[in-house]
């Protein structure tokens, strides 16, 4: 983890309302797949704390690409930014799709994408490729501008098997992304894979429902508001299934103990009340 | 003046020390007035990575309790303008685990560790400083009785001259160690509740906790924090916590830590000037994580262009004509 002081390369709209930001370093920054990074234009008093982002690919030795929603203030200072500007980042943080679990055996792997949680997940795509795992893409959006917006071209061009759904019909199957996860398993398909998830609290709840069902191993990339990002303010919490008396005493921090958690230890039910 | 200047460069350049900064709250020396603020710094050890602890004047732990604490529900934490609005609830590892994880990893590092205490009753937190006696490497407690987050204890305390003043002579009888009372500042007379607090046998002020807010989302029309309201922090409070430290300033004869809304050297010198020997940083450590060695840097700056012989020199030096 370094505090660096980054500079924008490019901060381009892919679509209305989504950008990616590509960002330059003085040094070299091993990242994880699934990792993010703390952001805020540099000495900016508005917004006051950073903002969580997925590091969605790495551009070259000293470049990482960032891509995301304007949706609050924070995005909204964020897509301001021009060329040359600079940014204050707090990176690598949290853990990776990797960190809980050894690839050895991973032979199959089912991606499901919902609207910008595809962020966290380009960078495991093209490891799974590297590592010839046999993977499954599951994209989903809103339409077919936010499908753009949310890389599509992007995991397009990994050349991998892709079911692509929006909630309009504007692009491919017309439903939630969920549908065809369910109907391809249902057809016994992606015995043994293991699935791994980003995107709204409900879409990853009912993923994490049907890989339950199906006896699948099932990892989702959780967001939170942070204060910090690396474990000290302890907002970012999230419950976690115990078996304890209430069966969710344990809150675990995103930032630190996820992004990236195993679908089973999520306590759902509490937590949708948020959502 | 100006020999005792390059004196202080030399060491500073071979001790990374600045002899200037060094102060005393309550036979406790700290290299320089810059500390950690309660709940922001974790137990020290997550800035290892981002600064030089060993630089660090010290800082004060995550509240810690006899027991473990699970905390509030999320959501926790909100921004607002110029801060944020946080309902942690005090999660922590609890006092023994503190002692057994998390101090032997702190003793090697050169910075004083401050235990900050909180309990539900009386009862509680003497049951946590009794633990705490036990750690080696605690250099003090900080006497939580402001926390707006929790529904008993905190800051039901520290809102009662009379409760605050017999949790502290309590305290202050199983303490082995010095004791601070960090003080709420929702409160009508900060001075009354300190003045009690000082007769009880404190042995510093540490000011101000968080101030109560709320905020609401328009569309759900709930609280946008699941407690309800939070503690206000950041620099939006800052006014109101240089205010209220030097107001106690004036009333008590204790040494203060001065903590609200600090992000820079600018601020921390505010905090000096109107009575507080130290400053605690908060907030800033969030969005800023490497704050305090700049506040450090700032210090030394600051003595250097106005050529101040000691730090001490600004304590509660305010003019007012």
């Amino acid at each position: 983890m370094i505090d660096a002081i980054a500079t924008v390369e490019r901060n381009d709209e892919l679509a209305p309302g989504y950008k990616l930001m590509t960002l330059s370093f003085d040094e070299e920054i091993e990242v994880q797949a699934g990792q993010f990074a703390m952001l805020r234009a540099l000495g900016a008093f508005e917004p006051l704390l950073r903002r969580a982002f997925a590091i969605y690919r790495r551009e070259g030795l000293r470049r990482l690409s960032f891509l995301y929603q304007v949706l609050g203030r924070g995005t909204e200072a964020l897509a301001r930014l021009s060329r040359s500007e600079r940014v204050e980042a707090l990176i690598p943080l949290g853990n990776s799709w990797f960190s809980n679990s050894t690839t050895n055996g991973l032979h199959r792997a089912i991606i499901v994408a919902g609207g910008i949680g595809s962020a966290p997940l380009l960078m495991l795509c093209q490891q799974l490729k590297r590592m010839q795992v046999n993977t499954q893409i599951f994209f989903g959006a809103a339409n077919r501008s936010a499908a753009k917006g949310c890389g599509l071209e992007d995991f397009r061009a990994l050349r991998l098997p892709m079911t692509i759904s929006t909630d309009d019909g504007s692009l491919g199957e017309r439903g939630f992304v969920t549908a065809p996860l369910e109907r391809y398993l249902v057809e016994g398909n992606g015995v043994g894979a293991t699935v791994y998830a980003c995107g709204p609290w409900a879409m990853m709840r009912r993923v994490a429902e049907i890989a339950a069902a199906f006896d699948l191993r099932c990892l989702v990339s959780l967001e939170a508001p942070m204060g910090c990002g690396f474990g000290v303010c302890v907002g970012c919490v999230v419950a976690i299934r115990t078996d304890g008396p209430t069966g969710y005493e344990t809150y675990k921090r995103v930032c630190v103990d996820g992004t990236i958690f195993s679908a089973e230890t999520i306590c759902w039910e509490i937590n949708a009340m948020l959502h | 003046l100006i020999k005792v200047s390059v004196l202080n460069q030399k060491i500073s350049q071979v001790t990374n020390r600045d002899t200037r900064l060094e102060v005393e709250i309550a036979g406790i020396r700290f290299k320089n007035p810059v500390i950690g603020a309660s709940g922001t710094f974790g137990y020290g050890l997550e800035f290892a990575e981002l600064i030089d602890l060993n630089r660090l004047g010290g800082f004060s732990t995550k509240g810690l309790s006899a027991r473990p604490m699970a905390g509030n529900p999320p959501p926790r934490i909100i921004e607002t303008h110029g801060g944020m609005l946080n309902a942690i609830g005090l999660q922590n590892v609890g006092a023994r685990a503190f002692i057994e994880e998390k101090l032997p990893l702190l003793r090697h590092y050169d910075t004083q560790v401050i235990a900050n205490v909180f309990g539900y009753s009386d009862d509680d937190y003497i049951e946590a400083i009794t633990i705490l006696n036990d750690g080696e490497g605690i250099a003090a407690y900080e006497l939580n009785i402001s926390c707006p987050n929790v529904k008993e204890g905190g800051i039901v305390i520290g809102n009662s001259a009379l409760a605050a003043a017999r949790l502290t002579e309590k305290a202050k009888r199983a303490s082995a160690r010095p004791l601070i009372v960090k003080l709420s500042p929702n409160v009508t007379d900060i001075t009354e509740i300190a003045r009690a607090i000082a007769a009880a046998g404190a042995d510093a002020l540490s000011l101000i906790n968080t101030i109560v807010g709320m905020a609401i989302d328009i569309n759900t029309r709930r609280p946008r924090l699941s407690y309800g309201t939070g503690g206000l922090s950041g620099p939006a409070i800052r006014p109101i916590a240089v205010r209220m430290v030097y107001e106690v300033a004036q009333s008590v004869d204790l040494p203060i830590m001065g903590i609200g809304g600090i992000a820079s050297a600018m601020d921390a010198l505010e905090f000096i000037i109107a009575g507080a020997t130290a400053v605690q940083i908060g907030t800033a450590n969030y969005y800023d994580p490497t704050v305090t060695m700049k506040v450090i840097d700032g210090l030394i700056e600051y003595c250097n262009r106005n050529q101040i012989e000691h730090i001490s020199l600004l304590i509660g030096s305010l003019k007012i004509s």
